[in-house]
């Protein structure tokens, strides 16, 4: 009973080994069978096929964050919203109360962050 | 509808938090002293109206919550506590440079995953409403965000509570995993039908499910995060930190070990006892040697841990009752303990013990109060500490008449209740014998010193006449099917 408990794992160990071969492998295929010739253009950062001008690392505004914030808050929700809209069909009323609840409750935090001026961008 | 009768608490006070949000988002009120006291005098309200409500047999939200007299007697000592934080956290307004009202609501959104804490009966609505009083914890340690100290607690407190609710969840996956549910009675039903010795991975899990509870009460070997926590963040923080947080642990605490692991918990009084003893003297000796008073609060708040794990690790119907009453007591005392530190902070700039030499003269209310409550902490009649800490030893000696092992718990508890004098004399002895530098006089508002009278009232009041809550904390202990 135990040892059969235990095998279950076997698949999850099976799935992390073909889960690290299969990115490994084609580029191990790669290094072994394509023809090494650098050159500068070649080993120049691809951006959509632009020539890239100056560093990656620059500074983004901190301004940023607040939208980051409510925009996964959104986006969680939707997480939620999906799910719930699947079950729609035999639902109880409560069920989509819960939801309006839920929903409302988002809503007030951007009504809110509204309110504080979180979306202006100065 | 039935299960909204069950949430209704939660509900008025989440709606109340989002009213003083919304109101302030709006139309900012100049005096946030008067919401402060608004909100305070609202959850009174409500804290009133808790006790027109009945406990209910059944369970809700597909057996998620409880609505027992556990869970109402825990309901009530969250509101109490949230009324009094509000009323703390009013008087220490001035001192917030920006979003007072945000710290009104924060304070009222921790206090509902407080109350949901106390009718927890599922592993996943525990996980769900730890964290939310855990992660408004974190916002609220460091709400002085100018303030070293306040940013160390806040960041302290967020990485090692994280860490905890890493162990918590990664427990509960494991008692999942070997049962195959998470609601509480039916894992005590499927550990009873099981024979012989519950799986190790199981064991595991509740390890644990022990190691993140052991965290919110501050237990030892996890409790290292709280003096300096309990030092740096915001006084009413603190004091809710104190009173709420601590109740919320040992509420979960008790549901876990009495209810759904109740066969396994019968024979792992060992484990809990070691903790009790290693914590009880952690706590008191450490606070030996701390000159400020709310670190001085946050090595106490250890040792009464240790205290009432004792109760908990006697598994018996006398020790769960025992533990309930001491939360009780302890909330009165200790609210006032921190109501007269804000007002004594607020008008000498430092929560330094020296700072609190002469009080007794300069208020003596505030003397009398602070006095009291070091009293009452210390466990001298005729206070409520003392008969609290009397049933929990008395508790722990019922145990020990069938293993006597037990005898040696009760005896570093008298130990540790010996060494505790000495520091909680020590406060006292500032207060009254030593003189003041600045003699001014501290001039105590008065909704404060409503709530101060009521905390000292009460803690007198059931030190003599300990029947209504003796009476209320074996009510609600009899839950546990415990003898």
């Amino acid at each position: 009973m135990k040892d059969l408990y235990l095998n279950q794992y076997l698949f999850v160990v099976v799935f992390l080994l073909v889960a690290v071969a299969f990115p490994l492998l084609p580029l191990a295929i790669a290094w072994l069978l394509a023809p090494h010739r650098p050159a500068a253009t070649k080993n120049d950062t691809y951006e959509c096929g632009l020539t890239s001008k100056g560093d990656a690392w620059v500074q983004f505004r901190v301004g940023y964050y607040i939208y980051a914030l409510v925009y996964v808050i959104f986006a969680v929700e939707t997480v939620f919203l999906y799910p719930w809209a699947v079950a729609f069909g035999g639902m109880p009323f409560g069920g989509f109360l819960a939801m309006m609840v839920f929903v409302l409750l988002l809503v007030e935090g951007l009504v809110y962050a509204w309110a504080k001026g979180a979306l202006d961008w100065k | 509808m039935m299960s909204l009768y069950a949430i209704q608490l939660e509900c008025l006070i989440s709606i109340w938090g989002i009213l003083i949000l919304l109101v302030d988002a709006f139309k900012p009120i100049p005096n946030k002293r008067t919401v402060g006291y608004l909100a305070a005098g609202f959850v009174a309200v409500a804290l009133l109206y808790s006790f027109a409500m009945q406990p209910v047999p059944d369970t809700f939200f597909h057996g998620m919550f409880r609505l027992d007299p556990f869970a109402l007697y825990f309901k009530r000592l969250f509101l109490l506590a949230l009324a009094a934080v509000l009323l703390m956290a009013a008087e220490f307004s001035p001192r917030i440079e920006s979003g007072v009202a945000e710290f009104y609501a924060l304070l009222m959104f921790c206090a509902v995953g407080m109350l949901l804490i106390a009718s927890v009966n599922d592993f996943i609505l525990l996980f769900v409403s730890l964290e939310l009083v855990t992660i408004t914890f974190y916002v609220l340690a460091s709400y002085l965000r100018r303030q070293i100290p306040s940013l160390e607690a806040g960041t302290k407190y967020l990485i090692l509570g994280a860490l905890s609710s890493g162990f918590t969840v990664y427990g509960i996956a494991y008692i999942f995993g070997t049962t195959g549910t998470t609601n509480f009675d039916k894992l005590a039903e499927i550990l009873n039908s099981q024979t012989g010795p519950p799986a190790s991975a199981f064991i595991f899990g509740m390890l644990l499910v022990l190691t993140g509870l052991g965290f919110k009460i501050a237990s030892v070997p996890f409790q290292v995060w709280a003096p300096d926590v309990y030092q740096g963040a915001p006084t009413p923080v603190t004091a809710f930190l104190a009173v709420g947080s601590k109740a919320a642990g040992f509420a979960l605490l008790l549901r876990v070990l009495y209810t759904g692991l109740l066969p396994v918990s019968l024979s792992w009084n060992a484990l809990i006892a070691v903790l009790a003893g290693a914590t009880l003297l952690y706590g008191n000796l450490g606070a030996i040697p701390q000159h400020n008073i709310k670190r001085l609060l946050g090595y106490s708040s250890i040792g009464h841990a240790g205290y009432m794990l004792m109760g908990v690790a006697a598994v018996n119907a006398l020790g769960a009752g025992a533990v309930l009453f001491y939360l009780g007591q302890y909330a009165f005392t200790n609210l006032c303990a921190f109501l007269a530190i804000i007002a004594v902070t607020a008008a000498t700039g430092s929560d330094e013990i020296p700072s609190f030499s002469g009080l007794g003269k300069r208020s003596p209310i505030l003397g009398l109060a602070l006095f009291l409550s070091m009293m009452s902490l210390a466990g001298i009649p005729p206070l409520s500490g003392f008969f609290g800490k009397f049933q929990l030893f008395a508790a722990v000696v019922q145990r020990a008449q069938t293993d006597s092992k037990y005898y040696v718990l009760a005896a570093i508890g008298a130990v540790a209740v010996v060494i505790s004098l000495y520091f909680y004399l020590g406060v006292g002895r500032a207060i009254y014998l030593q003189e003041a530098e600045d003699a001014t006089p501290i001039v105590v508002s008065k909704p404060m010193r409503f709530g101060l009278v009521v905390c000292m009232v009460a803690m007198i009041g059931i030190g003599i006449f300990q029947r209504p809550l003796v009476h209320a904390s074996i009510m609600a202990a009899k839950v546990f099917s415990l003898h």
